[in-house]
């Protein structure tokens, strides 16, 4: 049995692939040096990029393009919701991956809501944060089920505001409470008689509704405002 | 009270114009029988507390129609025209005051019509025949019914600016009753804040001298490292619950489940426990008691027996009722209930599901070898009824 992570369903890459590119975003030097070492150990990432604070992590990811940034979100400066929405709008194919001491729930939704595709707490193990890159990488969003746990919170709490904002289908929920309650992907899978892509599939959906959802907010925001109009 | 004092003047000046208008009674007798009911009436309003209840309010508008229907009778023929004041005119517009205060404009309005009806019949009561009304005569009911329908539906506009300003008071008393409540609750949480700071600080001092002096000597012995990180993690604990705790306002007698599981899930040290619930979800003590325990025995399974690597608290409150899952990634089993009591091995489980039974619910054990266990417990009648009807509201 592996500790890999919630979801030990990537099998190992072979090792002639270039490590990935990732950027460190933290405020304590001793976590950012733990990461690195973590990482590059692994031989499966390179730490292109460090930075201390969020207006530092901005422009870092400008100039060193990496392809995956692990990010603290309690930082100094111009704190980690606002630097993730500024990097994923400025390069949205950049992974963001929160990595939270504190678990705030209302800060790592937001940062999820804004662009991060994955969550995990700083306890995690240097295999669960090695396979967390991994698989952002490669395009799969890293829901711990605690993520996951408040997502369907909040698709919950907050009734669909209106006909064109897209809530959950039965079978996204479905899916979403089976990770909430500890199923990995693969088994998953074979609970629903589907593959694993699939349910990979049904995770990013959840993903894009919940972004879509946040930015149908800010919309509706900017309308009871009168923001929409142009200035005379 | 205010209607009381001027249905006393009124009174009093009905008395004074009766006495003065002594000579002109066709019926004297009936004048002051008349005067003296009302008089008690008056005193019985005064006295009574059920002065605002419907049937008082339709006996008083009855007394006072009836007060401008026999003072036709009383009075002698075509007294009440021209300028003399007519002695009941005054009292009757108490009865539309009371309308007006009591059920608000339209019914203020309408007990003003009533009289006004009643005003305008009193002329022919009194002999005075509609098509020998003179303009001054004409003019002079015309200001009685102005004055009966003004005052009902004028006390009727009053009463209800006074009963929105009083909703107002109240519900500006009830806000800050609920601010104190939370202000108390934030500078105990403050006051929690600052002693869990001062034992993290202590942990850090100690863990950066220790680690130090550690870092400096030639080999470094396992055990005193281990125990330095483990005094970190309790103090990472303590810290993770206190930002943690539930922000929202429990309701009455009703306790968060969520904050009761994380609990115990950190009492749990062998293996790493996730709660995911949604949203704080309140319950009834004894059934936050009973949950847990069993929750508790499940999570003594896990590390007894399953060999996992992590175990996850799930709790969700939806339209089957309150399920509530323990998840662990270990070694798993045949869960064949039989099986298991011949071989004295379902004590625990069997006091789970007790548990829970007495709970109105059931225990679903999901396992198989190499497949970890899913241990669900489904209460469909949990005793938060009521609230769960608000919560769907939202859901």
């Amino acid at each position: 049995m592996s500790d890999e992570g919630p979801d030990r369903m990537t099998g190992d890459e072979p090792l002639t692939e270039e490590p990935i590119r990732v950027m460190v975003v933290d405020d304590h030097p001793v976590w950012r040096d733990g990461i690195r070492n973590d990482l590059e150990s692994s031989g499966v990432a390179a730490v292109v990029a460090e930075a201390s604070d969020g207006g530092e992590a901005i422009e870092r990811a400008r100039e060193s393009m990496p392809e995956v940034i692990l990010m603290d979100l309690q930082l100094p400066t111009v704190p980690g919701v606002e630097a993730i929405r500024a990097i994923v709008e400025e390069s949205p194919h950049v992974k963001v991956v929160v990595l939270s001491a504190s678990g705030e729930e209302a800060d790592v939704l937001e940062a999820v809501k804004v662009g991060a595709t994955g969550y995990l707490l700083k306890g995690s193990t240097a295999g669960e944060i090695v396979n967390a890159v991994r698989r952002v990488r490669d395009g799969e969003p890293v829901f711990t089920p605690s993520l996951a746990g408040m997502v369907l919170s909040e698709f919950r709490r907050v009734a669909a505001p209106d006909p064109g904002v897209p809530g959950l289908t039965p079978r996204e929920n479905e899916v979403l409470k089976l990770v909430a309650k500890g199923y990995t992907y693969r088994e998953i899978a074979g609970k629903l008689f589907i593959s694993v892509k699939t349910v990979q599939n049904h995770v990013q959906n959840i993903l894009t509704k919940l972004q879509l959802r946040k930015r149908y907010e800010l919309m509706r925001f900017a309308i009871q405002r009168g923001l929409d109009k142009a200035p005379e | 009270m205010g209607i009381l004092a001027y249905r006393w003047a009124a009174f009093v000046w009905m008395v004074l114009l009766a006495i003065g208008a002594a000579g002109e009674f066709r019926r004297p007798a009936v004048a002051w029988l008349v005067l003296g009911a009302t008089g008690l009436w008056t005193l019985w309003l005064s006295v009574t507390p059920g002065w605002d209840r419907p049937l008082t309010r339709w006996l008083d508008l009855g007394v006072c129609i009836g007060l401008l229907l026999i003072s036709g009778i009383v009075m002698r023929e075509g007294y009440t025209v021209g300028e003399h004041p007519f002695f009941a005119t005054a009292y009757p517009v108490c009865a539309a005051l009371t309308w007006g205060a009591a059920r608000g404009v339209g019914p203020g309005l309408a007990a003003g019509l009533a009289l006004s009806v009643a005003l305008t019949l009193s002329r022919p009561i009194n002999g005075v025949s509609p098509a020998d009304a003179t303009g001054a005569e004409i003019w002079g009911v015309g200001n009685g019914v102005v004055y009966y329908i003004a005052a009902g539906g004028a006390m009727g506009l009053i009463s209800r600016a006074l009963g929105r300003a009083s909703r107002e008071l109240r519900r500006a008393q009830d806000e800050v009753l609920r601010e104190r409540e939370r202000v108390a609750r934030l500078s105990e949480h403050a006051t929690m804040g600052r002693q869990i700071h001062d034992s993290v600080l202590q942990a850090l001092a100690w863990v950066n001298k220790r680690g130090h002096e550690l870092g400096a000597e030639a080999s470094v012995p396992g055990p005193e490292v281990l125990r330095l990180a483990d005094m970190a993690a309790e103090q990472e604990r303590a810290l993770r619950a206190l930002i943690q705790r539930e922000p929202e306002e429990p309701p009455k007698e009703r306790a968060s489940l969520r904050v009761a599981l994380d609990a115990d899930a950190r009492a749990v040290g062998e293996v790493p426990v996730t709660v995911t619930a949604l949203g704080p979800i309140w319950l009834p003590e004894h059934e936050i008691d009973e949950v847990t325990a069993a929750v508790r025995q499940a999570l003594e399974n896990v590390v007894r027996h399953a060999r996992a690597t992590r175990a996850v608290v799930f709790a969700e409150e939806g339209e089957q009722g309150l399920v509530v899952t323990v998840r662990d990634d270990g070694v798993g089993f045949v869960y064949e209930e039989d099986g298991l009591r011949s071989r004295g091995k379902f004590g625990l489980l069997q006091s789970m599901k007790g548990r829970i039974e007495d709970l109105g619910g059931r225990m679903i054990v999901r396992s198989a070898p190499g497949a970890g266990t899913e241990v669900e417990f489904l209460i469909p009648e949990h005793g938060l009824r009521a609230d769960r009807a608000v919560d769907e509201g939202r859901l």
